[in-house]
């Protein structure tokens, strides 16, 4: 996968393979194919905390914890990101995919 | 013809382990491992041996009743086998071939086994039906096993063993990832009762090792929530281990010997923090795995495992619970009721945890799988994954109003929300048994 002239390794599911590939110029890319129409701060906000804790964490926040501390409801989490926490904000925040029973 | 979801790539498969078997070796190598499987898995040899095919098992399968494909059908799925192991293991069908329901190895073989084998949720209703007992999850989990040895699994098995391999559990949760869920779970309850009410990880000698659901720490958290509350107003010393944080042995679904490497992992951390019981989460496969095979495959083992909604059954007495104002029905996870005897406890727990409880039509041993059973929770087979559960769509909108779908596993836990939002069902609040106890509970300022 080529964008901006960068070469950028994707998995089956469309997830960066290397976390560290991440840039912003990525985010609009991935918005298009998880039903994201158009970035707003509130958007920025879940995919800022999400990147946080990875670099700390090494893995995704509780989904109740990434509610609390960016102070949306669950309800508006999905208004965000329609195909969920998991999946549609992890991809856009360059995170790789939750994995397990998800 | 393409399997329905995404197989993994080479080089992923032999860093787990299982690097592919060249196309020119597959035929000896599949036929060696079935072999290998006609010793240490006997009870495959009876279910390839004796159909009759009867029928009976399609209208029993909601796989087939769901996707109405043919190979779908039970008995038609274990043919893909047993035609193989007909030519090639038995008499009649190398002297006859097809005349006696034989087939060659060909190239289309495995892809058959990829896409059909993992259309099958191993749930095993078709056995509960069938005149002679023929359970075909036993052929499920065999044929999945040959391919994974073949270094055929779909990416997200593979995905798994992969995290299993770095973290020790499959969701990938490093050890301070785990104590800062731990905290925030614990400052959740300190929110909710004014109480100090712990979720210890790796304490050493505690009597009790609780092994939480996959997920428990990530989405499920009320799972997790109302099992702390239990053992905390009990009372008892227990510990959760960070080298087995999670129920779900996913070897049971693609590979055998992944599966007892799991058991062996459970084995261990019960020794090294000293505890002579162990406490399965709601987990439905975990369940079987660990209570099925643990001492068989791996024992003998000094301590006693027993289930979350077990152990919470046999306290339920002297728990200070208040009746939740709620309708609620229960699915049975297919491990639990056809596989391991959780049936009655969970029915005992909800009742005394809410007002009105409903029975959904099956139930029990005859309860209809979620469709996301034996790992098929794959994004790229949501189309058949829908198609998969909507025996269990009927089932729920038979019912009319609910407050609450209880459903003690995690797997259906991630399966029963997107199977009722693509039939319509809504306002209804899902999740599972423990949820309710640890709602239920008056604690502290509640």
């Amino acid at each position: 996968m080529i964008i901006d002239g960068k070469e950028i390794e994707l998995d089956e599911d469309g997830f960066l393979v290397d976390p560290a590939d991440w840039a912003e110029n990525l985010v609009e890319y991935f918005a298009k194919q998880e039903d994201v129409s158009e970035l707003t701060e509130k958007h920025w906000k879940v995919i800022n905390y999400l990147r946080d804790y990875f670099k700390k964490f090494e893995v995704a926040p509780m989904v109740r914890k990434l509610c609390k501390e960016t102070g949306f409801s669950l309800k508006e989490i999905y208004e965000l990101f329609p195909t969920g926490p998991a999946k549609g904000a992890c991809k856009l925040a360059g995170l790789p995919k939750p994995t397990g029973c998800v | 013809m393409k399997p329905p979801m995404h197989i993994a790539k080479e080089k992923d498969t032999a860093a787990i382990g299982f690097p592919l078997v060249p196309e020119n070796d597959q035929q000896a190598v599949t036929l060696s491992k079935m072999k290998d499987l006609q010793s240490s898995m006997r009870s495959l040899m009876v279910m390839l041996d004796n159909c009759t095919k009867c029928g009976n098992c399609a209208k029993q399968c909601h796989s087939y009743l769901g996707t109405e494909d043919y190979f779908n059908f039970p008995a038609a799925r274990a043919e893909l086998m047993r035609r193989i192991y007909k030519r090639y293991f038995t008499w009649v069908g190398r002297t006859f071939g097809r005349f006696a329901g034989a087939e060659d190895f060909d190239d289309e073989t495995l892809n058959k086994w990829l896409t059909y084998f993992y259309q099958c949720n191993e749930c095993r209703r078709c056995a509960q039906f069938c005149p002679f007992g023929i359970d075909t999850a036993e052929v499920t989990i065999a044929a999945r096993h040959i391919l994974s040895e073949l270094g055929l699994m779909p990416k997200f098995m593979q995905g798994i063993a992969a995290n299993m391999e770095k973290t020790g559990n499959n969701m990938g949760i490093p050890i301070p990832a785990i104590l800062d869920c731990a905290e925030f779970m614990e400052d959740e309850m300190l929110e909710e009762t004014g109480l100090s009410i712990k979720i210890p990880i790796d304490k050493p000698n505690s009597d009790i090792l609780y092994i939480p659901s996959s997920a428990d720490f990530f989405t499920n958290i009320d799972t997790m929530i109302g099992a702390a509350k239990l053992f905390h107003y009990l009372g008892v010393n227990w510990t959760i281990s960070s080298n087995i944080l999670e129920a779900a042995n996913f070897g049971l679904l693609f590979n055998l010997n992944v599966m007892r490497e799991h058991n062996e992992r459970l084995k261990t951390a019960a020794g090294a923090v000293g505890a002579k019981l162990v406490i399965q989460g709601e987990c439905g496969h975990g369940w079987r795995a660990a209570k099925m095979y643990t001492e068989g495959s791996n024992g003998p083992v000094d301590f006693e495992i027993i289930h979350i909604l077990e152990y919470c059954a046999q306290h339920l007495e002297k728990l200070p619970l208040k009746k939740l104002p709620m309708r609620v029905t229960l699915h049975d996870p297919c491990n639990y009721a056809r596989a391991g005897e959780i049936i009655e406890q969970p029915r005992a727990i909800i009742r005394a945890c809410v007002t009105e409880f409903v029975e959904m039509t099956p139930n029990r041993e005859n309860n209809f799988c979620c469709g996301g059973g034996s790992g098929i929770l794959m994004d790229e087979m949501m189309e058949i994954r829908m198609k998969l559960g909507k025996k269990k769509a009927e089932q729920v909108s038979a019912l009319g109003k609910l407050d609450y779908l209880a459903m003690p596993c995690s797997i259906c836990k991630a399966q029963i929300p997107a199977v009722m939002k693509h039939y319509g069902i809504d306002n209804l609040s899902m999740g599972g048994v423990m949820d309710l106890v640890g709602k239920a509970m008056i604690l502290g300022k509640n």
